[in-house]
């Protein structure tokens, strides 16, 4: 694989068994006596190839495969066909309030969440990174996340995910909430790691986001690529979509 | 190496979260046995012909409550961590994995308390006391499996946790636990040994409550039972665990 090419993604086709019928439970099961799960293809023949240091952006509607394009990529769904090569490190996923745990204080889910990501105790300047960046105070992050409002789990999500070098950031619709100056830091961070080199590979339903962050995107329409190129000229696509 | 640390994360997790808004912490752990015990001494006891009763049921009580409670906390395991499985490259199993653990250091701490005051109760120290740890061991990796099998089969349908929660007290009663072996009669002497949970007893108590050491018999019995049940939900498990992102 050319060294340039950090995520290699060939063919690749995602099938998801779809509960169509509406049986969620063993009693439902056993009175509609038949098979409740459909296959359901949510990515089909997905080609692409991201060089290193590039940021792409995703776009497309609600339901046609954003999310699970980028699981695949990271790993957390293997393809049912096809075949991914990633040739670097992913930081965790960046999606509103992923991993935390609504129980846990903002502190007890960062130890949790930083040996889960496998930062563990090498790095102990860690905690005051994240408790720096988030800006959330000693009080807050002593309360339990179930406490918090939106815009500071999005803080503490973004700020954890963050804490960990990676040669990949993956990030989800993830900056719709918070302040506008939380939004601006988010951004101005998302810059200097692309200065730095990261691969970025971001998904959002607003095209100016995209134009702010990406140099290239994709279209994605119904589990399918239907354009890749220039973050101008896709936005424009999106938008006729509509 | 960074799985270790990553499963001891889990299991942490779930101490905190298990003790985290309880006045009495760790002691609520010893409180549903304890309430058991006095009510077997209230109804059972008299009737039961067992010598020395309360040590025998108590070695069956520190055993059942660790089987409950680490099949209850498992079975909704998967679909309570979406969060984390949904962001992180992380094996869905590290999960029913990491209740055992937490429940196991649950389990031991009990034992520790059950061992000491179980003094003045007749129970007997001696080097076959040890033995307590392979049968654990035993019974940690059946629960396992069987926690495998129950947090998969939950995703898909989730009243898996609720039927569980129903049939687990028919188990317990089928149990020779508040009562005597002997005390059943012959011809339903199938069911009793068709429970798989009364071999994991029959041995913790052979070694907790009986002078004499386990057969091999007993510990064969146990390893059989053991193995299968977690290759079995290995299985269903593997069979499963590609499903899971798009049904949590």
């Amino acid at each position: 694989m050319n060294s340039d090419i950090i995520i290699k993604v060939e063919n690749v086709h995602v099938r998801f068994w779809q509960n169509n019928v509406g049986v969620y439970s063993l009693k439902d099961l056993i009175t509609h006596r038949k098979s409740p799960f459909k296959t359901k293809t949510i990515l089909n023949d997905i080609s692409v190839e991201v060089k290193r240091g590039e940021s792409m952006g995703i776009v497309g509607r609600n339901g046609s495969g954003k999310s699970t394009l980028l699981r695949t990529i990271a790993g957390i769904i293997k393809p049912t066909k096809g075949k991914v090569t990633v040739n670097g490190s992913f930081a965790p996923i960046l999606a509103i309030g992923a991993g935390l745990e609504q129980e846990l204080t903002g502190f007890e889910n960062i130890h949790m969440l930083l040996a889960l990501y496998g930062t563990a105790r090498k790095n102990g300047n860690a905690i005051d990174n994240i408790k720096e960046f988030s800006e959330l105070g000693e009080e807050v992050l002593r309360m339990p996340v179930k406490q918090y409002s939106s815009g500071m789990v999005a803080r503490l999500a973004f700020s954890i995910s963050l804490a960990n070098a990676a040669d990949i950031l993956i990030i989800d619709e993830v900056l719709a909430v918070g302040d506008q100056g939380f939004q601006a830091k988010c951004i101005d961070k998302i810059h200097q790691l692309k200065a730095q080199g990261t691969t970025i590979l971001f998904v959002s339903h607003f095209p100016e986001g995209v134009l702010k962050i990406c140099d290239t995107a994709i279209l994605l329409e119904a589990g399918q690529i239907t354009h890749r190129g220039p973050a101008a000229e896709i936005c424009e696509n999106y938008k006729q979509l509509f | 190496m960074q799985n270790i640390t990553r499963i001891y994360a889990l299991s942490k997790r779930n101490i905190i979260l298990r003790y985290k808004n309880s006045l009495v912490g760790f002691l609520w752990g010893f409180m549903k046995p304890l309430l058991y015990l006095l009510i077997f001494i209230v109804v059972f006891k008299a009737n039961s012909g067992v010598h020395n009763y309360i040590l025998y049921v108590t070695s069956g009580l520190v055993l059942w409550f660790f089987f409950s409670n680490v099949t209850g906390q498992s079975v909704g395991s998967i679909v309570g961590s979406s969060g984390v499985l949904k962001s992180l490259n992380i094996p869905a199993y590290f999960f029913p994995l990491a209740e055992t653990i937490s429940e196991l250091f649950n389990l031991l701490l009990t034992l520790a308390v059950f061992l000491l005051i179980m003094h003045w109760w007749g129970i007997v120290y001696s080097l076959q006391l040890l033995l307590i740890v392979p049968c654990v061991l035993l019974f940690a990796i059946f629960s396992l499996g069987l926690n495998l099998l129950l947090s998969s089969v939950n995703v898909f349908f989730r009243d898996v946790g609720i039927i569980w929660g129903t049939i687990q007290p028919a188990i317990f009663f089928l149990t020779p636990i508040a009562y005597a072996e002997t005390s059943i009669q012959k011809q339903y002497h199938l069911i009793i040994q068709c429970n798989p949970i009364y071999y994991f007893i029959k041995l913790g108590r052979a070694i907790m409550y009986d002078p004499v050491a386990p057969s091999w018999h007993m510990w064969s019995h146990c390893l059989i039972i053991s193995a299968f049940m977690y290759i079995t939900g290995q299985f269903v498990f593997n069979r499963l665990k590609n499903q899971f992102i798009s049904a949590i």
